[in-house]
């Protein structure tokens, strides 16, 4: 009975005492009383700057997520007076963030909406984030770029809608937020417009090796250690990733990305305030047709009004078109900047069905981050397969309670069955569908009757599967699980769900059709800009997060270099051509560093540049 | 007495409050056997342990010290301070434990290492924590647990003609099937205000979510737990770390009278699915 010891050693407060006594390895001491940490290192500089009640700020941002937070440090570094509002806190990541499936509640927008449709989406914990930082606190990390034909795809594929850019026109923002982040993956990466990655690729988990395995015994080409927003090795003050699957828990170590570690530091160290734990209730309009700043719900409480030249939000798909409609007053009764009516049309989510394999041998999944392996050979259409675009294969690490909620599902599991395939959690890894799901107008946000804490309408989301988006799921899947089988899988199961969320606010040239242009400016209210994943006009099949952010960039170029006209109140100009882009604005430790371009296949365009494609001149 | 104890004796308490459930009542040690897993090959009862699963001697608070303060305290605070019952009346609580009991049975645990369940779930409720959204065809989540017991007792008194914290494990199961097989035989009112396939996904949702956030249900499993600033070392291969253990297998049965090992597809997977709703990639 030697496990006895060992049972008795968990069942009594022994433990507790040994809690006590130094650590071997030591857990880190934690934050001092004065200092604001994000990972065991960095450290926020405080106190930051703030702006009077009085004061009009040249910029309100609404939302510090995957984009507002890169535009906040752009901003504050080129010198305007920038605040940024979350609903949520600005975590300290030492003190708030816990490496606990079940503590992590916190990080995700659990604001009521309501979902229907014939396809109800799930939001919360699959898609939404709330504190600084915002989804990109909780993304696993994948960054993909969009592949060229994305941005196309009613030429090419006649269907849904075309970008009002190309990919060209965002690549240089691709490989600038590569070195940003940055993005750890391998030296070749063979689909869209092949590229190599600034941080090598990280080492495999038995999920990983389980993708490998599948895919190459169907001859499947396979990317192997990323492409993710995860540090396989330091940079600047933050650490490399220690392997410890907690990624969509967010990362206390600070190696995932999230804008929190990666571009808020550096916006408030150029003096951009950030007022955490406010809620925007309304944008407010002056009687030019302008925009004159927002109202919110402070800390306490107290109704507040924030004056300020330019309005940006970045609430995502669904918070950004709630807000829009939310802000309807005279003059604008369909809400602002909706004068198409397409606020709220077009939302988006990808297919993200979970294919689950049970192995012989043990997998352990909960280790190295969840997203590790992918591959994006059935990314583009293929005509034989009965429909348009297609879909990516990556890998997944559910924890135990995410997991336990995918066997309810996918095999019905509860009571002894739930406690019995529970028992074998080891034996089990993951495959992750990214499908791509077209824009279709029914697929939208409006506003529900019921209110929130606030007083708010909440966004009413309606969300139904169309024929092309029924197929691929369909083809996907199976694909899917036949690449798990081949794995070596004694038992394959799938669990249908989606994972993100992109429209909403659609961009385009033609006012009548979109919200705003390419740029994020609202096609209605010249001092207005929307930036998030909800100006996407479609998804493809590669995870939203990297493309947020590069889109994100490139509008902030943009209304850097039209500051004067913006500002000074004169007739909005339209550029057609592409703002200079600013690479001095990188924040501290991107700077001098770059992406390396591979070779073309085709002739005429970029040659290796020697790895240095995006020369950074900080 | 850890508060632990007092959970399991409170659950007890509870059911001694029916006579039928009082004559069975016994203590832990002479614990009604039908109830116990079995050795799959001899059938024989397996005594209840203090860590089921394949990891004996595994555990991860063992490995506490090794975690950061604000999870040190998170989880020991899920552990030694089980919130009080305050959004269940008691009639609702003692039905709820029933239900709990059959949703994730534990009847191969010790009592000092039953994991409570009912007080996550009514601590939930009572907060009026959500995740995010609620269905159109769903009440909010507090009115449809509600809902959720009234027709259980419904379906319990429809097809056995007694209340459902009365019945064997057996009809138990019996009446949680008809609710999995989105086929419930009685309360036809309760289902027109709410989709019973939504109803049951958020009943066991809800039930795991306590279960595996628990350190006993990780020690069970042979999850690593948390994980920060240690982090991991063998990835690949399925290796345990140095503190971790090996799998150590043993072949169970669930108890005879039980039906709920056993994998259906929810509503016998004639309706379209709730979708996932745990982010992953």
């Amino acid at each position: 009975m030697a496990d006895h010891r060992f049972e008795h050693q968990n069942s009594d407060g022994a433990t507790d005492a040994e809690a006590q006594a130094a650590p071997l390895l030591g857990a880190f001491d934690g934050a001092k009383p004065d200092e604001h940490m994000l990972g065991p290192i960095q450290v926020i500089p405080y106190p930051m700057r703030r702006f009077g009640p009085d004061d009009e700020v040249d910029i309100v941002i609404v939302g510090v997520g995957s984009a507002g937070g890169v535009l906040l440090q752009r901003f504050a570094k080129a010198g305007f007076r920038v605040v940024g509002f979350d609903a949520g806190p600005f975590w300290d990541t030492e003190r708030d963030w816990v490496s606990d499936e079940a503590g992590s509640h916190k990080l995700y927008w659990n604001e009521l909406r309501i979902t229907g449709g014939a396809d109800p989406l799930a939001f919360g914990a699959n898609n939404s984030g709330q504190g600084v930082g915002g989804g990109s606190v909780h993304w696993a990390g994948f960054t993909p770029r969009f592949h060229p034909s994305d941005f196309r795809i009613h030429s090419e594929d006649g269907v849904g809608v075309d970008w009002p850019i190309s990919y060209q026109d965002l690549k240089p923002y691709y490989e600038l937020m590569e070195v940003e982040i940055p993005v750890a993956g391998p030296a070749y990466y063979p689909w869209g417009d092949p590229h190599g990655y600034i941080y090598g690729p990280h080492p495999m988990g038995g999920v990983g090796d389980a993708l490998v395995r599948g895919c190459t015994a169907l001859n499947i080409p396979v990317s192997i250690g990323g492409p993710v927003a995860i540090l396989s090795g330091s940079h600047a003050d933050r650490p490399h990733c220690i392997y410890r699957g907690f990624c969509i828990q967010g990362c206390k170590v600070g190696a995932k990305q999230s804008t929190l570690v990666s571009h808020v530091p550096d916006a408030i160290k150029h003096g951009a305030e950030i007022r955490a734990n406010c809620m925007v209730a309304r944008i407010n309009m002056g009687d030019d047709g302008r925009v004159t700043g927002v109202t919110y719900f402070d800390r306490n409480g107290q109704l507040r009004e924030q004056r300020a030249k330019i309005v940006y939000v970045c609430g995502y798909a669904i918070e950004t078109p709630r807000l829009l409609l939310n802000s309807a007053c005279a003059g604008f009764e369909q809400g602002l900047a909706n004068s198409s009516g397409m606020v709220g049309k077009f939302l988006m989510a990808q297919a993200g069905n979970v294919i689950l394999g049970r192995f012989e041998e043990p997998v352990r999944m909960y280790k190295a981050p969840p997203a590790h392996a992918l591959t994006e050979e059935f990314y583009e259409t293929d005509p034989s397969r009965g429909f348009a675009r297609g879909f990516a294969v990556q890998t997944v690490g559910p924890l135990p309670i995410a997991f336990a909620k995918q066997m309810m599902v996918a095999k019905g599991a509860w009571g002894w069955g739930m406690r019995r395939v529970m028992m074998d959690y080891n034996h089990w890894a993951g495959f992750g569908l990214l499908g791509e799901i077209l824009p279709w107008e029914d697929n939208c946000v409006t506003l529900a009757e019921e209110t929130d804490r606030y007083g708010l309408r909440v966004a009413s989301i309606t969300f139904s599967l169309h024929d092309n988006d029924k197929k691929l799921i369909e083809y996907g899947k199976n694909k899917v699980m036949e690449i798990m089988s081949a794995a070596g899988a004694q038992e394959v199961v799938q669990e249908s769900r989606y994972a993100h969320l992109i429209g909403g606010a659609r961009m385009g040239n033609d006012p009548a059709s979109s919200v705003v242009d390419s740029f994020g400016r609202s096609h209605d209210i010249p001092n207005l800009f929307l930036c998030d994943g909800s100006i996407l006009p479609t998804q493809g099949s590669a995870n939203p997060g990297l493309t947020i952010q590069a889109v994100a960039a490139r509008s902030a170029d943009y209304l850097i270099s039209e500051r004067e006209a913006v500002l000074s109140r004169a007739r909005r100009l339209t550029p057609t051509t592409n703002p200079p882009i600013r690479y001095d604005l990188s924040p501290e430790g991107a700077s001098g560093r770059g992406v390396p371009r591979l070779k073309s296949r085709t002739p005429n365009t970029e040659i290796g540049l020697g790895g240095l494609a995006v020369g950074t001149k900080g | 007495m850890s508060l632990l104890e007092r959970f399991s004796r409170g659950s007890q308490d509870a059911r001694q409050h029916t006579k039928q459930q009082a004559s069975k009542q016994k203590t832990s040690e002479q614990q009604d056997t039908s109830r116990l897993t079995v050795d799959a090959n001899s059938r024989k009862p397996l005594p209840p342990r203090a860590q089921p699963g394949y990891y004996p001697g595994y555990s991860t608070l063992s490995q506490q010290k090794f975690w950061d303060e604000a999870t040190r305290t998170v989880v020991l605070q899920r552990v030694h301070e089980v919130p009080p019952i305050r959004f269940f009346s008691d009639a609702e609580a003692q039905l709820m434990q029933a239900v709990c009991e059959r949703i994730m049975p534990q009847d191969d645990r010790d009592d000092a290492h039953k994991i409570p369940i009912l007080h996550y779930i009514d601590e939930r409720l009572y907060s009026g924590r959500i995740d995010g959204y609620r269905f159109t065809d769903m009440p909010p989540d507090t009115e449809a647990h509600r809902l959720g017991l009234q027709a259980i007792e419904a379906i319990a008194q429809k097809l056995y003609g007694a209340s459902f914290i009365t019945l064997g494990q057996s009809e138990q199961d019996a009446v949680l099937w008809t609710i999995h097989e989105c086929e419930p035989p009685a309360g036809e009112d309760i289902w027109q205000k709410m989709s019973v396939q939504r109803y049951w996904l958020l009943l066991v949702q809800d039930c795991v979510d306590a279960y595996y956030a628990h350190p006993f249900a990780w020690d069970e499993v042979g999850f690593g737990g948390p994980a920060y600033p240690r982090g991991y070392m063998r990835l690949q291969h399925g290796k345990p770390e140095p503190w971790e253990r090996p799998e150590r297998r043993y072949e169970w049965a669930a108890p005879p009278d039980a039906s709920s090992d056993e994998y259906k597809p929810v509503g016998g997977g004639h309706s379209q699915m709730t979708p996932g709703q745990e982010g992953t990639h």
